[in-house]
């Protein structure tokens, strides 16, 4: 899909969120749906499967989200894989994150890290990275049992790696 | 050549001599026969007292007596010396003679002698010429002959020589390719040997990490976590970037 796409279905599912008046819940909701989607290999080529009727597709989705995101959520999410985009809506997600951090004149920082962090922990985190690099960060945690223990952060370009699976990795070198 | 000249001239010197000596008989007194018988009949008409009939008579009554007369003026000729003019005649001929041979004979015989001589000595010459030749010839067919015997000595000196180097060369190359293979075989075991280790190596840090990764995850509770968490956070927020 051309980077252009992405940009508008980014640009509009801000646009909704911002209409809904909650933007940034909106955007933390599909942020996490997004990742789902990231890891489960099996939901995303069924909700990108043409061969499964629209609405098939869609009450997929509909069950998935219910009771735990916002009906604003659930629409988006139905209407990008409606129009066949369900195996774009991560990059259009993040594109979409990115508008709404710069909105807030922000910056993203993913956090991959095996469990979830806590609010106070989201907190001090974005307030340790601006301390650190001048920036002031909105923090997207990503729950990925791969890191094992800690946490790596991305910003842009910029990878913060204190994950216990580096160290691992780093012994492992050490022992070539 | 001169002994032969020598003969020459001496027959043309006596001949004259056989000449003189073989000269014809002549009369010996040097006069004639009728004029000796007229004198005698001249002395007997004398006897006789000028009767010349009585002369005749008695001739024709006793022919005895004109036999002697005649055997008296017939005289046997000289048979050393010969009549003046056979010696006129017979020395005018040979002188005649001599000038010819002289003249003519002498230089044809020398002529044919000196051509044939000549002949002879280029024959001579051409006989010794033939034999330098052949000398020659055989010296050359001797020095063909001793460089072919010399060149077939070389070629097989060179070839025993091409041998020999073949051989050394031979050696020397299955040496170095011994000594080749040999390091080659070595290294092989060396890299071989290294290979192994580090492979031995890496599958021993692989079952120690995953020991270590199984221990790790397993002592991982919600509470290590938090504190891995916020020691990170104190991490970032005490660096400067």
């Amino acid at each position: 899909m051309a980077d252009h796409t992405v940009a508008g279905y980014a640009e509009a599912l801000f646009a909704v969120a911002a209409a809904e008046g909650n933007p940034a819940a909106v955007e933390d909701e599909l942020f996490r749906f997004a990742q789902a989607l990231r890891s489960n290999d099996e939901l995303r080529s069924t909700l990108a499967d043409q061969g499964v009727p629209v609405f098939r597709r869609q009450q997929v989705v509909e069950d998935l989200l219910d009771g735990k995101a916002s009906a604003t959520t659930s629409a988006l999410v139905s209407m990008v894989v409606g129009a066949g985009h369900a195996a774009e809506l991560p990059a259009i997600v993040d594109a979409m994150v990115q508008l709404g951090a710069a909105s807030r004149n922000k910056a993203v920082a993913t956090v991959r890290s095996a469990v979830d962090l806590t609010v106070e922990q989201r907190d001090r985190l974005a307030a340790a990275i601006n301390t650190r690099t001048g920036r002031e960060v909105e923090v997207k945690v990503v729950i990925d049992p791969s890191v094992l223990g800690g946490v790596v952060t991305e910003i842009g370009d910029d990878i913060i790696d204190g994950s216990v699976r580096r160290r691992l990795n780093q012994l492992r070198e050490s022992f070539r | 050549m001169t002994n032969r000249r020598t003969r020459l001239l001496a027959a043309l010197l006596f001949a004259p001599l056989g000449l003189v000596a073989l000269a014809g008989p002549a009369s010996a007194s040097g006069e004639s026969v009728g004029a000796c018988i007229a004198e005698k009949l001249e002395h007997l008409i004398e006897e006789a007292h000028g009767d010349v009939d009585h002369v005749v008579h008695e001739l024709h009554d006793d022919p005895t007596i004109g036999d002697n007369l005649e055997k008296e003026c017939i005289e046997a000729p000289s048979p050393i010396i010969p009549e003046l003019n056979e010696i006129i005649w017979g020395g005018s001929a040979f002188l005649i003679l001599f000038v010819l041979m002289v003249k003519k004979g002498f230089p044809a015989v020398k002529g044919a002698m000196d051509a044939r001589a000549e002949r002879i000595r280029s024959d001579l010459d051409a006989a010794d010429q033939a034999r330098a030749d052949a000398q020659a010839v055989q010296a050359d067919y001797e020095a063909r002959l001793a460089d072919a015997k010399s060149e077939a000595a070389r070629l097989i000196d060179e070839a025993r020589g091409a041998a020999d180097e073949l051989k050394v060369d031979l050696a020397a190359r299955a040496d170095a390719d011994i000594a080749e293979m040999r390091t080659r075989a070595a290294a092989d075991i060396e890299s071989q040997k290294a290979q192994a280790i580090a492979d031995l190596r890496a599958e021993v840090a692989g079952i120690a990490l995953g020991a270590a990764e199984r221990v790790v995850q397993s002592s991982l509770d919600a509470e290590v976590q938090g504190r891995l968490i916020d020691a990170y956070i104190d991490e970032v927020a005490n660096s400067d970037g």
